[in-house]
């Protein structure tokens, strides 16, 4: 036992003094929220500024490609839902000309989209350019045209299409003699909020914010497994390849060794979990003011028991994968061989993540369900099932035996293959030949 | 003089390879063994079954006279080097005498002890990769002693070290013995083995081809090897009739004769041709003993 302990501390000291576990202790959350927030902020305000020219055959839309000012400091909530899509945004630079009784608009915009293939830095350079023509109020087969140099800006596209077509159609309303204000309050768009109930009767607004969180926890969930998995399975090569294992082998069962090395790696998780859990209390406070200045109450979507839930299926998923890695750091003599060995499994292990965005979408659909109950896909599925939805009682319970039974089997199966493969320095062998392993000793 | 360890018949094969065949030995408190061979004898094969990192084939290895865990009991130094490259040496130190069921706390004096006598005391702190390979062959030994052990088992330990240190070791291997340890020391470093052990364990592939105690297995060679000093050169003493096989060296040869040689019939042939300065006919060394049994056919295919 004391032996084990030995182990213990030895491993839980040496990865807590790497620089790896500082990094992703007080680092990694903030990437994560940063990696998913930033972007959707992006798609939603910075264009970057981007220069379009619109050539209006109408000549009559002049005012509505003038900058309409939006405030200062925008509604992130709206950013993150796409923002008012009749308002030109601001980081849209438009040039108008108007090209009303020109004959030919081919020509007119010919010098426009020249200039699409300028520098980018160069001040008459352009992102896009958009043709509107003569014919927009009245031509049933008028279409406008939108040039732009990347077939990807999206956004920009839509955005320009919606100006165009809201204030052509205002246009048309307001030839027709109805009076400008009434067309504003005819054509206004009724804004929506998503709300989710839930079982205990509490609501939930905002999806999207939902959607993001869901993202962020399932990556606070599974990247740190594959991390110290990963710091595992290069541990025990490195034992193997430095021949400490034998020092090692020669002062315990290598049952104790394992049991000592996950159990050292898991203190390491769990360690992390603790910290990450205490920093959101402790700027719990902090955090959700500002979050609630910028527009959601985290409190919302973040139920306290998702806490414990999270510390629960990250050490089970945590234990899971580790495992897994030590059977391949067992097996191998270099970081390489390992690294082929668990490649395509890696993949396998991912799946839950390829599909995260069907899981948090519909987290009580067969496939989540099957997923959060499967072994080894079970931790981070059913985590995010708690997050977003409320799944019965009996699933999270099922889901939790599943993964001990799982990890108890991997378990059995690695210290059988630690056994035989920990001392053998030969060629990586094959998954059948790891198979055999497994039976003898 | 009792048996701490009885290795009986063991037998380890890896595939179609008999590594270790059939061995049997004893190894008797307070005493030094040297196990020789070859590199791929068999006998890190033979050790990595006593220290209980491979499961004997057949066989069975035996541990006497004491109820502690045989594993504790053993103080193991592998022939490469087996530490933790980002360890600190003491932190390292404390760990190895851990994982052997002692209490870091008490044996932290008697690691700063032996830190002190292999001057590396000021290297405590120092992690282990920073160390040179002697220094770390040097924190691997005081692991193997750390945890106060009855058997040492040492494993080519003067393999990365300079002469000064080898002396270190030679001299605490003495002291160890004194103290009333075992030391079973496995080298291919004949001279080594003759100057420290009390007995031999001759292994060839995988099989005992000689042993006993140190004396008695020079004797039963017979004093028919020749040892000589001399200036000049001695090329010329390879080809003499009289001459079974010879070593020859800088100002030196020994010389092993062929049955019922008269080594003063060398002497004569020798006259005027080198100057001697010493003429001794002596049990053969150990090296000699190593090449007639084991190495003969091999040089001969070499040759």
């Amino acid at each position: 036992m004391s032996k084990m302990l030995a182990v213990i501390k030895r491993e839980y000291l040496q990865a807590v003094r790497k620089k790896m576990f500082i990094f992703m202790t007080l680092f990694f959350p903030v990437l994560m929220a940063a990696l998913f927030i930033v972007p959707s902020l992006m798609v939603a305000r910075g264009l970057g500024g981007k220069k379009v020219a619109v050539i209006d055959g109408t000549g009559a839309l002049r005012d509505s490609f003038a900058h309409h000012i939006e405030p200062a400091a925008p509604d992130p909530k709206k950013a993150l839902s796409g923002g008012n899509r009749g308002q030109l945004p601001q980081s849209l630079d438009v040039e108008y000309a108007d090209a009303h009784g020109q004959s030919d608009l081919v020509k007119t915009s010919k010098p426009y989209l020249d200039r699409l293939y300028l520098d980018k830095k160069s001040e008459n350079g352009l992102d896009a350019v958009l043709v509107i023509p003569s014919n927009a109020f009245e031509g049933s087969d008028a279409r406008m045209i939108f040039y732009s140099r990347s077939s990807t800006d999206l956004f920009t596209q839509e955005r320009l299409a919606s100006v165009a077509n809201r204030s052509i159609q205002r246009k048309r309303l307001t030839g027709r003699g109805i009076d400008p204000n009434v067309v504003d309050t005819l054509t206004r768009e009724v804004p929506f909020d998503s709300v989710q109930l839930s079982r205990s009767g509490q609501q939930k607004k905002g999806s999207e914010a939902n959607f993001i969180i869901g993202f962020i926890f399932a990556a606070l969930l599974i990247i740190p497994s594959f991390i110290y998995g990963l710091e595992t399975m290069r541990g025990i090569v490195q034992e193997k390849s430095e021949r400490i294992v034998e020092v090692l082998i020669s002062s315990m069962s290598p049952r104790q060794l394992l049991t000592g090395k996950i159990l050292g790696v898991a203190a390491v998780g769990l360690t992390q979990v603790t910290v990450w859990l205490s920093l959101i209390a402790a700027v719990g406070a902090f955090g959700a003011a500002s979050a609630l200045m910028a527009g959601f109450d985290i409190s919302q979507f973040l139920r306290p028991i998702v806490f414990v839930y999270f510390a629960l299926f990250f050490i089970l998923g945590y234990l899971t994968f580790v495992c897994i890695y030590a059977i391949a750091g067992a097996a191998c003599n270099t970081d390489k061989e390992a690294q082929q060995l668990v490649a395509p499994i890696q993949m396998v292990m991912m799946l839950p993540w390829f599909i995260m965005f069907a899981i948090i979408t519909n987290p009580d659909s067969p496939l989540s369900v099957a997923l959060s109950l499967a072994p080894v896909y079970g931790p981070i599925t059913m985590f995010v099932r708690t997050l977003v939805s409320e799944p019965p009682v009996w699933h999270i319970l099922l889901s939790i035996a599943v993964s001990i039974a799982t990890i108890a089997v991997f378990f059995y199966v690695t210290a059988k293959i630690f056994r035989v493969g920990i001392l053998s320095y030969g060629k990586r062998p094959t998954i059948p030949e790891l198979w055999r392993w497994t039976k003898v000793a | 003089m009792s048996v701490v360890l009885s290795v009986r018949d063991v037998v380890k094969t890896f595939g179609p390879v008999r590594a270790v065949d059939g061995i049997s030995f004893t190894v008797q408190r307070g005493t030094i063994t040297g196990l020789l061979g070859r590199n791929g004898a068999g006998k890190t094969t033979t050790i990595r079954m006593i220290t209980g990192v491979f499961f004997p084939d057949a066989g069975s290895i035996e541990w006497l006279g004491s109820e502690r865990d045989a594993r504790d009991r053993i103080g193991y130094l592998p022939e490469e080097r087996g530490l933790y490259r980002q360890m600190k040496v003491k932190e390292h130190l404390l760990f190895l005498a851990e994982i052997k069921g002692c209490r870091g706390s008490s044996v932290a004096p008697s690691a700063e002890r032996w830190l002190k006598r292999f001057e590396l005391w000021d290297k405590r702190d120092a992690k282990v990769e920073e160390l040179s390979k002697g220094n770390q062959q040097k924190v691997q030994l005081i692991g193997t002693l750390l945890h106060d052990p009855d058997l040492i088992i040492l494993d080519e330990p003067q393999s990365g070290l300079d002469p000064v240190n080898m002396l270190l070791v030679r001299d605490l291997l003495r002291e160890l013995k004194e103290e009333g340890r075992t030391i079973l020391l496995s080298t291919h470093m004949m001279a080594e083995a003759e100057r420290m052990a009390d007995d031999i364990i001759l292994i060839h592939k995988g099989k005992i081809v000689l042993s006993g105690g140190l004396d008695e297995v020079r004797n039963s060679f017979g004093r028919n090897t020749l040892q000589i000093d001399y200036e000049g050169d001695g090329a010329f003493l390879e080809q003499l009739p009289q001459v079974k096989r010879a070593m020859i060296v800088n100002n030196g040869a020994e010389l092993s004769l062929v049955d019922g040689a008269d080594p003063q019939q060398i002497l004569e042939a020798t006259m005027g041709r080198l100057r001697i300065r010493r003429f001794e006919l002596a049990a053969p060394s150990l090296e000699e003993i190593f090449i007639e049994q084991v190495g003969a056919e091999t040089m001969e295919s070499i040759r």
